[in-house]
């Protein structure tokens, strides 16, 4: 029959379309590529020597970090609130570079043009410049202030910097190995894995960092914990494209009616409270780090102000303190952690699949990643 | 006997066309439409929205601060169109395309002009794709609609000569009316989809109110579980999952990624929806 | 009802003419079947309608009339068995068929928000038939010959029964055709209106034209039809020519006689089967003839004061058929 013939092959077309659709739910089928054998070592050295070559490419980051929404964290909070975000990366290949990230319909994009950082924010439309001494002085100039970034976006730009920073602070701690190859963004790469040595006492279990098997930049950053398949962070590269990179990418020219702003020093440390303390901190404020290794716990205490009530002086947290009362950090940590006591006082403690947290109602911080027994310890031994 | 005088003589056995040409049938459908009075009120009160929010845009001066691409429009009329797609794609350009769709089918049924039209006879294939021509037409006015509107307003009212991008760069105004053309056909394919889902629900059923809670209904049924965070895998299926990525265009360069993904699911819909409108129809007592 | 007529009681399976070596008729189907679940619908029909015929399609409501009409034309798919229209098979081959075929099914269906004239133009446009240069001046036809000329310009929701039922017909007729299939067409028409129909029925079947008409109204059939087919809950029990079907199965002889109960009794031992309806002997001449009936009452002394040939309408057959055999 005829009319039967036709709703077969419509059918046929209603089939097709489905399959189109579920496969855009399954994550592209990357098999692993066959690659010449290399040493741990070798490849560890030439991620040393290579140089991220000019290049356009997508970072992805997957999050199950497990850590509780945090208040005003800006747009690292929003990177680290879990799921997935994607933010576009260009790189001359020297120095100049340009990081866009969207937040739902408007986006953040810093310009770096070799002289001046230049940070673009669609909502407040705003500018703010940085000339390029100031910023890579202190690093931290373009990562704490204003937008309280922490992940800087020039890390995340450059991941062989954190492998190289990781692979030569863990070597002594942990067992390098290259394990399996992957495919990402569709270059073939190596799996080097750097596991903890049995005596370290983290939560994590390994961290796997995908190599390009010819740039030998590193693609990918994996990091598994203990109990869990899944990686709990995972951040790299979902398109890479290599190769001369338009000019006009890396210069900036602030629209017309925008505000630009030009920060002074000194005001921008004031607003960040926690680090690189000023006069009114005293040493105790300065974060100092316990053990080496995967264990390491970071130290610090929270200045008197933060304390009480950081709405006033931490721009920030204000909207996050306001709602819980105006006490700020210790608020959060009421709110969000879970009440802890020992010979060292007591305090409340955050736990992640990644790490522990403990605030201790004196203002003491403890930090890292390790498991809260650790952190205790380390409490009572300072 | 007035009129019994056959101009027409067809000797019988000679052959003569099974169908009439395409492009007549085609021209009578589309002309049907646009004599249809709802239509026409629904693509005025479609071109009077931009209008209404440029105004208001205009005259507040725009949120300070807010999120989303209301505070980038003050003074940056070009933004606009876009503004404006993006609001009446979740619910106003869906509504027009699930009725002009639900009338296509489901109307004509019910008014038994289905089977005038299968009688005369228009072949069942050819039908289902002369509606969908006739939905697709709709769509293109009623996004089109949107836009224009929305570019006179943002050029008129709000005022601009360029457009000042989400990535902070400012394009001349050639380039910024490409983006919101791009914008404009980017949505239409997404109204396409929803068209050829709705057209298919409309070839199941009689009742024309019944296709526009299905297909209104759905799209606020992938709107509550693309919330559910469990559900995030499944997230790729739903129709609107990119919907909002229309203002990637508006990035610099465009943010392409969302933007291709959501055309390749629009095409998967289409064909589920367009397919399944033929195999029911094909099968249909009508 | 006038005019003599034989009671008629044609086999309810036998398709009377269809073994008939003719030129191929207008329509022909051949165990046609349509079950809805396990509803049968329309069960085994095999209808024959010559070309040039009018015929009527009779059946009280819920026969299955409209349900074969629709697979006739294509609209519905039967669940076996076969249609021809005009020598096409249906509905494969609708492309081929319906162009020549007009058809006005379950009541006219039109744009409430369109007038009369811009309603006709759109099936103009679909007709295959009609050259884009010629559809102007067939709706204009097609209006005067229905009488609508003076309301083409109305909206089609202004229209009284009447108006819709003939814009209807004005649509079937757009183009000349070889066959016309009207379903209930004078439903809501006054008598008038009716009248009308009549005379274009008339006037189609003038031209050379068949006319398949479906009624539950046995006037009408009568009054407009050379053919008649009769279906009662799905199945064609009679079919054929209308004077035929007049004529033939058994017809009956009315006697008034002297007395009814010894008459009865007379017949009965003459093993002739007779009863007693409305004061008079009923006898179906079926397996006798009316000479031996008289012949069988006077031998046994009973006066016959009157004998005569029972004259019945097609709407006795239609009325005895339909409401089960009596």
């Amino acid at each position: 029959m005829r009319r039967r013939n036709i709703a077969l092959t419509a059918s046929a077309g209603v089939a097709a379309g489905a399959l189109g659709l579920t496969s855009m739910t399954l994550p592209a089928g990357a098999q692993s590529p066959q690659l010449p054998q290399v040493s741990a070592d070798e490849l560890v050295a030439s991620v040393m020597e290579s140089d991220p070559p000019a290049l356009a490419g997508r970072i992805t980051v997957h999050n199950e970090l497990g850590l509780p929404a945090l208040p005003g964290a800006g747009e690292a909070g929003e990177l680290l609130s879990g799921g997935d975000k994607s933010m576009r990366v260009w790189y001359d290949g020297q120095q100049r570079q340009r990081i866009s990230m969207s937040n739902g319909s408007g986006e953040t994009t810093v310009v770096d043009d070799g002289n001046t950082v230049w940070k673009w924010d669609s909502a407040e439309r705003t500018v703010v410049k940085y000339s390029h001494g100031e910023s890579s002085q202190g690093e931290s100039g373009t990562k704490r202030p204003d937008a309280g970034t922490p992940a800087a976006p020039s890390e995340i730009a450059q991941p062989s910097e954190i492998a190289q920073r990781l692979v030569g602070k863990l070597r002594d701690t942990s067992t390098v190995q290259v394990d399996g190859t992957a495919s990402v963004a569709g270059r073939d790469a190596y799996e080097l894995v750097l596991t903890p040595k049995p005596n370290e006492r983290t939560k994590l279990r390994e961290v796997r960092i995908a190599v390009g098997a010819e740039s030998r930049i590193p693609l990918r950053v994996e990091v598994n914990t203990n109990g869990s398949s899944d990686p709990a962070l995972r951040a790299g590269f979902s398109e890479l494209s290599t190769g001369e990179q338009d000019a006009e990418l890396f210069q900036f020219t602030p629209p017309e009616d925008a505000k630009v702003r030009t920060p002074e020093k000194p005001e921008e440390r004031s607003s960040a409270p926690s680090r690189q303390g000023s006069s009114d901190s005293g040493d105790d404020n300065r974060p100092r780090t316990e053990g080496t290794g995967w264990d390491t716990v970071v130290l610090s205490r929270l200045p008197e102000n933060a304390m009480r009530s950081s709405a006033g002086d931490d721009e920030q947290s204000a909207p996050g303190a306001a709602e819980a009362g105006g006490t700020g950090v210790r608020a959060m940590a009421e709110r969000m952690g879970s009440p802890v006591s020992g010979s060292w006082g007591h305090g409340w403690v955050i736990n992640t699949s990644v790490g522990s947290a403990v605030l201790t109602s004196d203002g003491r911080v403890a930090a890292g990643a390790v498991p809260q027994q650790v952190l205790i310890e380390a409490l009572r031994d300072s | 006997m007035t009129g019994t005088a056959s101009r027409v003589e067809l000797p019988s056995g000679v052959r003569q066309r099974a169908s009439a040409p395409f492009g007549r049938v085609v021209g009578s459908e589309l002309s049907w439409i646009l004599h249809r009075p709802r239509n026409l009120l629904a693509l005025l009160g479609l071109a009077v929205i931009p209008v209404l929010i440029g105004t208001v845009l205009a005259i507040t001066g725009g949120p300070s601060g807010g999120t989303g691409l209301f505070s980038a429009v003050a003074g940056n009329g070009l933004v606009l169109p876009v503004l404006a797609l993006m609001l009446t794609q979740n619910l106003l350009l869906p509504l027009i395309t699930a009725m002009v769709a639900a009338d296509g089918l489901a109307g004509e049924a019910a008014n038994g002009t289905l089977r005038g039209l299968l009688l005369a006879p228009v072949g069942r294939v050819r039908l289902v794709v002369v509606k969908a021509l006739g939905v697709l037409l709709m769509v293109v006015l009623a996004v089109g609609v949107v836009a224009l509107s929305g570019v006179l307003t943002g050029l008129l009212i709000v005022g601009s000569d360029g457009l000042v991008t989400l990535s902070g760069t400012t394009l001349p105004l050639g380039e910024a009316l490409g983006r919101v053309a791009l914008a404009t056909g980017w949505c239409a394919v997404q109204m396409a989809a929803v068209g050829a889902v709705a057209l298919a629900i409309s070839a199941t059923t009689e009742h024309s109110l019944l296709v526009l809670i299905a297909t209104v209904g759905g799209l606020i049924v992938f709107g509550v579980l693309e919330a559910i965070p469990a559900l995030e895998w499944l997230k790729p299926i739903f129709i609107t999952a990119d919907w909002y990525s229309i203002s990637d265009v508006l990035s610099d360069p465009i943010r392409w990624n969302d933007l291709v993904d959501g055309l390749w699911r629009a095409g998967c819909y289409m064909l589920v929806g367009f397919s399944a409108a033929v195999a029911r129809m094909a099968t249909k007592d009508t | 009802m006038t005019g003599p007529a034989d009671t008629a009681e044609a086999g309810a399976t036998s398709a009377p003419v269809s073994g008939r070596d003719e030129p191929e008729p207008a329509l022909r189907t051949s165990s046609l079947r349509k079950t809805y679940g396990g509803t049968v619908a329309v069960a085994d029909v095999d209808l024959w309608v010559p070309r040039g015929a009018v015929v009527g399609m009779l059946g009280p409501n819920g026969s299955g009339k409209t349900t074969t009409i629709r697979m006739l034309l294509g609209l519905t798919e039967p669940s076996s068995g076969s249609v021809e229209l005009l020598g096409h098979r249906m509905p494969d081959q609708s492309g081929r068929a319906l162009p020549s075929v007009g058809a006005l099914v379950e009541g006219p269906g039109f744009h409430p928000f369109m007038s009369g004239r811009r309603n006709l133009l759109r099936c103009a446009a679909m007709e295959p038939a009609l050259y884009g240069s010629d559809i102007a001046t067939a709706v204009r036809q097609a209006l005067e010959r229905v009488g609508l000329v003076e309301a083409a310009e109305r909206k089609y929701r202004s229209y009284s029964l009447g108006m819709k039922q003939r814009l209807g017909l004005a649509a079937a007729l757009l183009v000349p055709r070889d066959l016309v299939v009207l379903d209930e067409p004078t439903n809501g028409l006054d008598p008038a209106g009716t009248r009308e129909i009549r005379r274009i029925i008339a006037e189609l079947h003038a031209n050379g034209t068949t006319v398949v008409v479906s009624s539950h109204l046995l006037s009408e059939v009568e009054a407009t039809c050379t053919h008649a087919a009769v279906l009662q809950a799905g199945s064609l029990i009679a079919q054929g020519e209308l004077a035929t079907l007049l004529e033939s199965g058994g017809p009956n002889l009315l006697l008034r006689v002297s007395d009814n109960d010894s008459g009865l009794e007379a017949l009965r031992q003459s093993g002739i089967p007779a009863r007693v309806e409305l004061g008079e002997l009923r006898v179906e001449l079926s397996e006798t003839d009316a000479p031996e009936v008289v012949a069988a009452l006077v031998h046994a002394g009973i006066g016959v004061h009157e004998a005569r040939r029972d004259r019945a309408g097609l709407e006795e057959i239609f009325a005895r058929l339909t409401e089960g055999e009596s």
